[in-house]
Formats: structure tokens, C-alpha cells, sequence
């Protein structure tokens, strides 16, 4: 059982906004974008709107869902399901702790 | 019990009021008539289908297997002809006619063809469908000559698509500043030049007439230069709503098909979606939203009323547009506000304007910086007060202009 990547602190990632992790770093095929909630919980999903190329890390995060940038498709945080157009698909989410305020991805792994 | 629900167009708001009776629990059946092959999104056609760079299937509102998955029975390639009420149905082209308990009428619109000497040649170009793209497309070559008329979101999205693929663009409006409305007449005007610096030609004219020449069209405009000629021309000059099926009904039909909000026409058992649903708020009929995510919206608050479940909460209008490689949002009305606060700077990387009145924000726009609308729609929705500095401070990210 592996100890996550240690890819961020809490503190990098702005309440309500989110920063993307380098596909080289995570070793996925998309960069992953980290999410932090207005309630501080922190989630992944896959960074590259599954709609039209934008990264879901510059997007809008509010009350469990992400906005994307571009077009305003809305993604569950936790699932990474698609809540209404443009997207059709969902995007992949990925397993994130929070310990001591450091953030650990778990890349491919189903929270 | 609703069993049977008829949508007729497979625009955004009829796919949106398909899919949101089924995530509301709608058990009954769910029929979608459209016209072409399979629902597909618009926006593209302007840009990237315009372009080239994605095909039909590539804009598919949704994959067929969707539609199986929903229970959402989709009627291709058909024309509904009549709506017929009393018997519960509707009137397919054959003649066929189809059960509906209830109709939601998602006809879109078509393009405006003002009255102009010679607008009906071939070379006249409207852009309303992925056909009307099609036959465009060919046109669009390394040194075509091409006339846009109408500088709005099409004809802006048309001319910057068509200079990028090298062709020769004149843009006209009759307008000094196209959009400024929408956007304030700052960004507006900074936007329209925009056009320039691309290579794109923009003229203040309306076109006076066409005429049929044996290598081109030849258009008259309404300032003293003489005509020119182009290999095509594209009409970017509004829309007509498409009324034809409630009007022959009997609906209620005032430049748009006259709704309630909840979205049901003057028949009770017919609603009415999209561009061409027109709302009377409080006695009073509003202007029709032409926009892409007032039309899904549209399509969730029909399925509520047909539901009878509390309708979407209500949310001020939001659009946009790309042109020359950068992302325009704008929301609510800029013409409301008494005054504006501009953050950032126009020739910056990015750039947001927000209109205000009596110390709220009533709209916003921006190049680039869709955080700065996206705050904008809150504050407008939720009727936060705002400190004007703070919204033209940079160093005040907009996630932060809601905190107060």
C-alpha cells in the first residue's frame, strides 16, 4: 500500500480554487487538478475539462462541485460526475489525504 | 400523471429538458423530434466545426447510447407539422401522428435575411445549422474574399474563424460599437478593434444591396466607397424565433412564444423552451434570451413544471463568446448599470469590467479572466454589496471579492 505523492500543502492550494499537479509528477495521462473546497476538503479529478481543453484547477470550486473555466460544466468533486452540458463525460477522480497539512495523491486510485 | 412527453427540437434546451426529466425521475415516455441526425451543440459552428477542426460527431450534445441509456425515444430527421392538443398528439411530416400528453416546443430559431436587394444568392451565407456551416466551409479558403455582415457574437466569432484560415475579411455593422450593451461600451469598443489587429477590415455600414457577378457578389454598402466584390458573404444579423407550430395552435405569439415562468404556454398541456419562449414576468412580457445556458436552463425549469417539483432557482444571464484566440464572458445587463469599474488593464493578459448600480453589481465582463464574471454572477444573484476598489484591485483575487 503505497504513502500517496506528497504533491502539495494545504496551504498552496487557495479555499475555493485549485492548482494542477504535473502529469510527470503524478505519472497519469492527464495532469491532475487538486481542488480545495469552501469547506477545505480537498479532492482530485483529472485537470483537462472532458468538454473542450481547459484545466479544471482554474476553475470555479463551490459547495462539492467544480466549474470549469470555459463553458461551466459542473463536476461532482467527489465522483467527478458530470452535473449538466456542455460535458457529457465524467472526469476521473483520484484518492487524496490531507495529513498535517500536507497533501498526498494516491494517482488512479478511486476515492 | 404526465405519461408522455413530446419534445420538438433537439437544440440544447430540448436535450436539456430531455435529460432533466429523467434526473428529476420522470417514469413516463420521453420523445425528442429533431431535424437533423442527432442533436448537436451550436457553439461549435461558428469556431472549430466551422474551422474544420471537429467534425459532427465531435459535437454531438450527446452520444447515442445516452439516449437508449435515458429511455429518451429520439425521432430523427423529422418535422413536427401541426400540434394537436385535444387529442393529445402531435403531427409528425408523414402525417403520422404521435401521442403527447404534454409538448414542449425547443424550435430554436432561424437567421434573419433582411430585405436587401440580392440576399438570396448562393453566396449569402447564414449560420444557424451544421448544414449552414457545410456549405460555408468551402468558401473559407487562403484568400477568399469574404463579406461578414453584423458584428455581433456570430459575425465576430465568423470573421475571426475566417481571417485564421487566411481569408480576406471585411466585417460591417451599422453600430460604432457592436455589443456594447452587453459589454459596456469600453470593452466594447476595445473588443471591436480587436478585429483590426487581426487583419480583419471593419467598416460602420449597413449593406445596401447585392449583386450577382460572374466571379464574386458584389455589395453595395450604405457609405460612399464603391461596391466590392466577394466570393461569399455571411449574414450575422439576428435570429427569428421559430413560432410557426404554436401559432398555428392558437398559443399566444408576441415576437416569441408567449410563456409563464414556470415555462407553460397559453395551453396548459404546451410549454416552451429556448430562443423562442418569450416570458411574461409579472404582467410583463420580457425580451427573449438568445443565449446558450439560458436555453438549458430553460430546459431544467420545463421539466420541474412537468415534474411539478420546485423549479431552479433563478439566475441572471450568462454568455460567451471566443474571438482571436481570446475567452469573452459577460453576465446580466451592462446597459443597467449607472457606472463601471474596469480591473486589469485591456491590452493586459487579462482583463474584467463590472457595471454598477446603487452599490450593487448588476453585471460584469471580461477577456480571459472568466474567475471575474463567475464572482460577478454570485454577487449579482446573491445581492452582495460590493466596495468598488476592491473589485478594481488586482491583487484581490475574485474568489476573494465574495469573502467581503
Amino acid at each position: 500500500m503505497s504513502n500517496g505523492i506528497r504533491v502539495a500543502s494545504l496551504d498552496d492550494i487557495p479555499q475555493g480554487e485549485g492548482i494542477a499537479v504535473d502529469k510527470a509528477i503524478t505519472g497519469t495521462s492527464d495532469n491532475i487538478a487538486l481542488l480545495r473546497d469552501t469547506d477545505d476538503s480537498v479532492y482530485a479529478l483529472d485537470d483537462t475539462c472532458t468538454h473542450e481543453t481547459a484545466s479544471l484547477a482554474d476553475g470555479w470550486v463551490e459547495d462539492g462541485f467544480v466549474e470549469c473555466p470555459l463553458h461551466s460544466s459542473k463536476f461532482c468533486l467527489k465522483s467527478g460526475e458530470v452535473q449538466g452540458l456542455p460535458a457529457t463525460r465524467n472526469a476521473c477522480p483520484h484518492r487524496v489525504e490531507v495529513r498535517d497539512g500536507e497533501v498526498y495523491l494516491f494517482p488512479g486510485e478511486t476515492p | 400523471m404526465t405519461e408522455r412527453v413530446v419534445i420538438v427540437g433537439g437544440g440544447v434546451a430540448g436535450v436539456s429538458t430531455a435529460a432533466s426529466l429523467r434526473s428529476g425521475g420522470f417514469e413516463g415516455e420521453v420523445t425528442l423530434v429533431d431535424l437533423g441526425e442527432f442533436p448537436y451543440d451550436r457553439p461549435p459552428l461558428s469556431k472549430d466545426f466551422l474551422a474544420g477542426a471537429k467534425d459532427i460527431k465531435q459535437i454531438a450534445l450527446q452520444q447515442s447510447q445516452w439516449y437508449d441509456d435515458q429511455r429518451i425515444r429520439l425521432i430523427n430527421r423529422t418535422a413536427v407539422t401541426a400540434l394537436r392538443p385535444r387529442e393529445a398528439a402531435v403531427e409528425l411530416a408523414d402525417g403520422h401522428l404521435l401521442p403527447a400528453d404534454r409538448v414542449v416546443l425547443a424550435t430554436g430559431g432561424g437567421a434573419a435575411r433582411p430585405p436587401v436587394p440580392g440576399i438570396d444568392s448562393e453566396r449569402v451565407h447564414v449560420l444557424r445549422t451544421a448544414d449552414d456551416a457545410d456549405r460555408l466551409r468551402p468558401s473559407l479558403v487562403p484568400g477568399a474574399r469574404l463579406l461578414v455582415v453584423g458584428a455581433g457574437l456570430i459575425g465576430a466569432e465568423v470573421a475571426s474563424t475566417a481571417v485564421r484560415l487566411g481569408c480576406r475579411v471585411d466585417l460591417v455593422d451599422p453600430v460604432a460599437v457592436p455589443l456594447a450593451g452587453a459589454l459596456g461600451p469600453e470593452l466594447g469598443a476595445w473588443l471591436h478593434g480587436l478585429h483590426a489587429a487581426h487583419g480583419v477590415t471593419t467598416v460602420q455600414a449597413s449593406v445596401e444591396s447585392f449583386e450577382e457577378r460572374r466571379t464574386g457578389i458584389e455589395a453595395t454598402l450604405t457609405t460612399s466607397a464603391a461596391p466590392r466584390l466577394y466570393d461569399a458573404v455571411v449574414l450575422g444579423v439576428g435570429m427569428v424565433p421559430c413560432t410557426e407550430l404554436a401559432q398555428a395552435a392558437g398559443l399566444e405569439v408576441d415576437r416569441g412564444i408567449v410563456v409563464d415562468e414556470r415555462r407553460t404556454t397559453s395551453h396548459p398541456a404546451v410549454l416552451a423552451v429556448g430562443d423562442p419562449a418569450r416570458v411574461r414576468r409579472g404582467g410583463v412580457l420580457q425580451p427573449r434570451t438568445e443565449h446558450w445556458e439560458a436555453a438549458r436552463h430553460d430546459g431544467a425549469r420545463a421539466a420541474a413544471t412537468l415534474l411539478g417539483t420546485a423549479p431552479p432557482e433563478e439566475t441572471v444571464s450568462w454568455f460567451w463568446t471566443d474571438r482571436h484566440a481570446r475567452h469573452v464572458e459577460a453576465v446580466g445587463h451592462m446597459d443597467a448599470a449607472t457606472h463601471t469599474v474596469v480591473r486589469g488593464s485591456f491590452d493586459g493578459p487579462s482583463c474584467a469590467v463590472f457595471g454598477l448600480r446603487d452599490g450593487l453589481v448588476v453585471a460584469a465582463a471580461s477577456v480571459d479572466d472568466p474567475s471575474a464574471v463567475r464572482a460577478a454572477r454570485r454577487m449579482i444573484d446573491r445581492r452582495l454589496p460590493v466596495d468598488a476598489a476592491r473589485l478594481a484591485d488586482t491583487s484581490v483575487k475574485p474568489r476573494d471579492l465574495l469573502r467581503g
